[in-house]
């Protein structure tokens, strides 16, 4: 036994693994084509530029939203007051616009990012330095955060005639026929990617997630980083809910509700890991793109739409077993004699 | 010697039975009906549907795992009884049925988390969509109604001249029975093994699949029986039934005092903070205070249910630092190596 | 040419360590340990298992802060509070396993924690790839740095390390068994690269169990032993008949006779030609009741491998197993516990207890059902059992209520024991049953198994400490790299025969 050579042995589950874990987006891309492909031999309106386009926006703030679950996903924690922040951030910045008319749009911006980034910093301060497990935390202040905006709305909604009408008006924007929804969704996103990818905060990221043992023995502060993608998270739902706000223009205290729910479903099909360290935000938004476009296809086929549910909750158990599965070869084949 | 014996007083259980008091006189001062005996009995029925899940969603935790899809079991299984009585089934035929689907449910959560070692809060956070597209699926949009009497026997009627619900009997039962099986049984004391060392257990002989599917399957049959309940409650089923219920039920288990890593907690705890739990709504509810204002509470109780691990053990590194300092990361890590 | 023995006077230490000491709760894991390291030198640090050479690397490193002493560094008393800060200056550390993050690339891995600053602060991607590339081919590899770090062999996480240690600007690199997962040509790189290291000042404190690489390399050599410092000599002093004997000579009274003649049973358990794929291949022993068979080797040579397949850990992938005469194939401990072999588990505070569980709780796991009618436990019965047991073993607690994570290292064993004994085995596997005990609980488990194999079990002890080994047992096992390489008898086995066979094949590749 100890004279064979060992990398010939090894190399086939080897080269699956750096495959699969390189080619996570593009099979999300694969899948994306063939369910475009599916939905058009099915309904020839679905691929109609004006259909896609309405496939694209409606993706739009969910994508922002997957990728704030994203970040936190990759550290191997959880966020599910997700939509709750939205909810929140949404209710306060349109109350607070409403009340102050003559309002600028970067004053309305910045309430709603602070928002957002105080929300999140909650979120972290509970999870990174209370130690409280994040399923548990976040569960608290999704109800914390949603009973907050009942709270404070005291049953009345923010009516569109009360905000301005550049806010309004902005889910309409098109530049080059493209939603400006669109645009910002796909530049937030790619921002995030970038820092991610390309900074080494964003690297830390990946690393706590990915080994926390390793992490420890490097010396890296776990709880720093974990705390960062938390308010990275927050920020991010600040953003989404703003934009939220406008498009649907009457703010009610239920916006968002679910989210948590559909951004956990978007990120993990598109190859995030639940597991930590693996996957990408741009993989979590095109899972945005995915369900935006199963929704999109069901509605255009008459299928009821609570199939949409049964499809998400058996989408995110099947990512979730591939996900293993590709854990379990990692593991198979990274060092480790013991189990 | 710092750890003489195991539980020398049940201080966690006497602190919630002192809250309940205090929630009960608290709630007196609100209305004059609060302390007659039919509101008592009555108010309890608000927390039996949630009760029967934290009872199962308790051994679950014991095992240091979660389970967030009961909820929706509990719609599978209010449509499934919605077609059971449409079709003309007797309750005796169909009751065991359903059970046994919340079951079978819960044994494929049990199976993904046990047999495949899928992360269980991520497979019920699927499972949990999943079950509640089913529930949809199997009883269409349309809420049921026009149940046949018989099914609502369990969840709305009294006996003892009207004052005791039979569902509170029915949750009395379960409690009891889950209450021996936890503490008296081996099998209770393989899933608090299991929640404190998994490796351990497992090298002590202790079959991990087998004891993780069951626990499973017993949360999964008594949100079948939660389903039951709900029917003779609310007298309808719809897909939503039950939808964000989890909530109430998870704090109930995190604030009875079961660990959320697994391994420690009573079935008593539990209990006691359901009643707890509902003495708060029941006064909130009697002070006119809104469900929105509610669930904040709940969600700040939550919050304080797991923090109060954490904020023990901070008090006890203030008061004796020395002790603790080789606990930690860096006392787990030590072992096995060399 | 080192310093010392090019002649050149002998510089200031660049390193000191006075008087470290460190215990973890009851169990102390260093004691009064110090010697100087210099610049331009190969330190070899020696010792057996449990010596403590890890537990002193990770305060050196910061990863563990000393109770009691110092380290001075450069003149400067230092106390790292993490790894990072001892890197920044100049301390750096590759662990016995490789410590790495596995979805991300070799480059970052090797990068982290200094990463090059790129356009808007950014990290410049190809400075780190070719840095990356730089560390590695140093030590001869070619390795990607772009390829992902899962999926790489043992070999090549070894390299990643050891690059990623000397992309800092390393005064002192500590190699903790670097080789243990290399091929010769591997190995033989790595010492270029160290001896070259050296040459330009640096110093390198070097660990292995490997004695012939020690005296191949080190300039100077430390031993421990039992926690505490024995000696610190220059390599032209020591060979390796000396080495061996300071690192296992050990105070007389410490030593358990095994009983003068011992007479065998039937065979109890035969194993044939078992084997684990890329673990260990073609073992064949038995063991007879009553006797005591002994398994020498180094760590990670497959012994503890071999005890969990058969226990049911990791199912075999071929061979045979008879228990009493009986052929099974093991899937799981509950399996075999029913067949009567019972396993102490290597890690003990892991495998072995549920640390924050009652003596009785621990005790009684493994029996419930035997305790327990209709599934109901009998409460009063179960206390009976572990009072019982624990007054049969000699566990000193107040009360068999007590939780065992209270309990010192050797009363932690003794539960074990009578956990594992309160099944009735006829075959019992013991794996370094004494590793981090105290002296006299050392006797006492000697006494113990002793006694056990005299009431007729078949016992098999794992045990690194040498002269536990030898005086234990009726016959002696050795397992290098997988395989079984010799077998002696009482009489004819020495500390010095059982370590070198153990070392015999060393540098040979792990399948």
């Amino acid at each position: 036994m100890s004279d064979q050579p060992v990398p010939a042995e090894a190399a086939p589950s080897r080269n699956l693994v750096q495959f699969v874990l390189r080619l996570r987006e593009a099979g999300v891309v694969v899948f994306l084509v063939l369910l475009g492909l599916t939905f058009g031999l099915l309904n020839d309106r679905f691929l109609s530029v004006q259909n896609l386009t309405i496939v694209a926006s409606s993706a739009a703030i969910l994508a922002i939203a997957a990728c704030a679950q994203g970040v936190v996903l990759i550290t191997r924690n959880l966020d599910v007051s997700v939509g709750s922040m939205m909810g929140l951030v949404a209710y306060l910045t349109a109350d607070w616009t409403a009340n102050h008319p003559g309002i600028s749009p970067a004053e309305v911006v910045a309430i709603a990012v602070v928002l957002g980034i105080g929300l999140g910093a909650i979120n972290g301060l509970l999870v990174a330095y209370g130690k409280v497990p994040a399923l548990i935390g976040t569960l608290g202040t999704m109800s914390l955060y949603r009973g907050l905006t009942y709270i404070y709305a005291h049953g009345q909604e923010v009516s569109s005639s009360r905000l301005p009408h550049w806010m309004l008006e902005s889910a309409d924007i098109r530049i080059a026929g493209c939603p400006i929804y669109v645009i910002i969704a796909i530049i937030i996103v790619m921002a995030v990617a970038w820092f991610l990818y390309a900074y080494p905060l964003g690297r830390r990221i990946y690393a706590v997630g990915s080994n926390g043992v390793a992490a420890w023995f490097f010396g890296l502060r776990a709880e720093r980083v974990v705390m960062f993608a938390y308010v990275l998270c927050g920020f991010l739902c600040g953003i989404a809910g703003l934009l939220y706000a406008a498009r649907v223009g009457t703010v009610n205290v239920v916006l968002a509700s679910g989210w948590e729910m559909s951004s956990l479903a978007a990120a993990v099909i598109g190859g995030v890991s639940v597991s930590g360290g693996s996957g990408t935000v741009i993989g979590a938004a095109l899972g945005a793109v995915v369900l935006a476009a199963i929704d999109n296809g069901l509605v255009l086929l008459r299928v009821p739409e609570f199939w949409r549910m049964f499809i998400q909750g058996a989408a995110i158990v099947a990512a979730v077993a591939v996900d293993a599965l590709i854990a379990e070869a990692i593991r198979r084949s990274t060092a480790g004699r013991r189990r | 010697m710092a750890a003489k014996a195991k539980r020398q007083w049940p201080f966690w259980e006497f602190t919630l039975i002192v809250a309940i008091l205090g929630a009960g006189a608290w709630s007196s001062t609100l209305s004059p009906y609060y302390l007659s005996v039919d509101q008592l009995f009555g108010s309890t029925r608000a927390f039996i549907i949630p009760g029967l899940l934290a009872l199962g969603l308790a051994v679950v935790v014991s095992l240091g795992e979660i389970d967030i899809s009961l909820a929706s079991i509990i719609a599978v299984g209010t449509v499934t009884l919605s077609k059971f009585s449409a079709a003309g089934v007797p309750l005796g035929v169909s009751a065991p049925i359903v059970v046994a689907i919340g079951a079978l449910c819960g044994a494929f959560n049990g199976l993904l988390v046990a047999k495949w070692r899928l992360p269980s809060l991520a497979v019920t956070l699927g499972t949990m969509g999943a079950y509640r597209g089913l529930a949809f699926i199997i009883g269409s949009e349309v809420g049921y109604t026009d149940f046949d009497d018989s099914y609502l026997w369990l969840g709305s009627e009294y006996i003892f001249h009207g004052i005791v619900p039979v569902s509170l009997i029915v949750f009395a039962l379960m409690a009891i029975l889950v209450w021996f099986l936890m503490h008296r049984t081996v099998y209770g004391r393989r899933c608090f093994s299991i929640g404190l060392n998994t490796d351990a257990s497992w090298f002590a002989g202790v079959d991990v699949t087998e004891t993780k599917i069951r626990a499973y399957a017993l949360a999964g049959a008594l949100a079948g029986l939660a389903a039951i309940v709900w029917i003779g409650q609310y007298g309808s089923a719809r897909g939503d039934n039950a939808d964000g219920s989890i909530l109430f039920v998870v704090t109930a288990v995190v604030l009875g005092g079961i660990d959320i890593n697994g391994g420690r907690g009573t079935i008593s705890g539990v209990v006691l903070a359901l009643f707890l739990l509902g003495t708060i709504r029941n006064g909130m509810g009697l002070a006119n205070i809104g469900g929105p204002t509610q669930t904040v509470v709940l969600g700040s109780l939550l919050v304080a249910g797991v923090l109060r691990p954490a904020a023990a053990a901070a008090l006890a590194r203030l008061s004796n630092p020395a002790r603790l300092k080789a606990a930690g990361p860096q006392g787990v890590e030590s072992s096995g190596q060399e | 040419m080192s310093a010392i023995e090019s002649g050149q006077p002998i510089r200031e230490p660049i390193m000191a360590l006075k008087g470290i000491g460190k215990s973890f709760g009851p169990v102390k894991a260093l004691e009064d340990v110090g010697f100087d390291v210099y610049p331009g030198c190969v330190h070899g640090l020696v010792g057996e298992n449990g010596a403590g050479k890890s537990t002193l690397v990770k305060i050196i490193t910061g990863l563990e802060q000393a109770d009691e002493g110092e380290v001075i560094l450069a003149g400067k008393s230092v106390a790292f509070r993490t790894p990072i800060e001892a890197r920044s200056h100049g301390v750096a550390a590759v662990y016995q396993d490789p410590k790495l993050f596995p979805h991300l690339s070799v480059a970052e891995n090797i990068a982290m924690g200094a990463y090059p600053a790129g356009w808007l602060g950014g990290l410049d991607r190809r400075r780190m790839i070719e840095t990356a590339r730089h560390h590695l081919a140093r030590l001869g590899s070619d390795l990607d740095p772009r390829r992902t770090v899962a999926g790489l062999s043992v070999a090549e996480h070894q390299f990643v390390e050891i690059a990623r240690a000397l992309s800092a600007d390393v005064r002192v690199l500590i190699l903790d068994e670097p080789t243990s997962a290399l091929t010769p040509t591997e190995a033989e790189r790595l010492f270029a690269v160290m001896r070259a290291l050296r040459d330009r000042g640096t110093a390198v404190i070097f660990i292995t169990h490997r004695l012939e690489e020690i005296e191949a390399l080190s300039d100077t050599i430390t031993v421990l032993r039992d926690r505490r410092h024995v000696a610190t000599l220059p390599r032209a002093e020591v060979d390796r008949a000396k080495l061996v004997q300071l690192m296992v000579g050990r105070p007389l009274e410490t030593l358990f006779t095994r009983r003068d003649r011992p007479s065998f049973g039937a065979e109890v358990l035969r194993v044939e030609h078992l084997s684990l794929e890329g673990v260990f291949a073609d073992v064949s022993f038995s063991v007879r009741a009553g006797e005591i068979v002994g398994m020498g080797g180094l760590v990670g040579a497959g012994r503890t491998e071999i005890a969990q397949t058969l226990f049911g850990i990791t199912p075999p992938t071929s061979g045979d197993f008879y228990l009493k005469g009986e052929k099974v194939a093991p899937n799981s401990p509950r399996q075999m516990l029913g067949k009567g072999l019972a396993y102490l588990p290597e890690d003990r505070d892991r495998d072995g207890l549920i640390m924050p569980e009652t003596i009785t709780h621990n005790i009684t796991l493994p029996i419930l059902k035997t305790l327990s009618r209709w599934a109901v436990i009998d409460r009063a019965g179960e206390r009976r059992v572990a009072a019982k047991a624990s007054e049969t073993y000699n566990v000193r607690t107040p009360s068999v209520e007590a939780i065992v994570s209270s309990l010192s290292g050797g009363n932690r064993q003794k539960v074990a024991f009578a956990k594992w004994l309160a099944t009735e085995p006829v075959a019992l596997i013991l794996d370094e049953p004494t590793h981090g005990i105290d002296i006299g609980s050392k006797a006492q488990v000697h006494a113990m198994v002793s006694q056990l194999a005299d009431r007729g079990l078949a016992v098999v002890l794992i045990s690194s400490d040498l002269p536990e080994l030898i005086a234990m047992s009726d016959r002696i096992l050795v397992i290098a790299e997988g395989a079984l390489v010799a077998e002696f008898a009482h009489d004819e086995a020495t500390q010095e025969k059982v370590m070198l066979a153990a070392a015999r094949q060393s540098g040979r590749r792990r399948g």
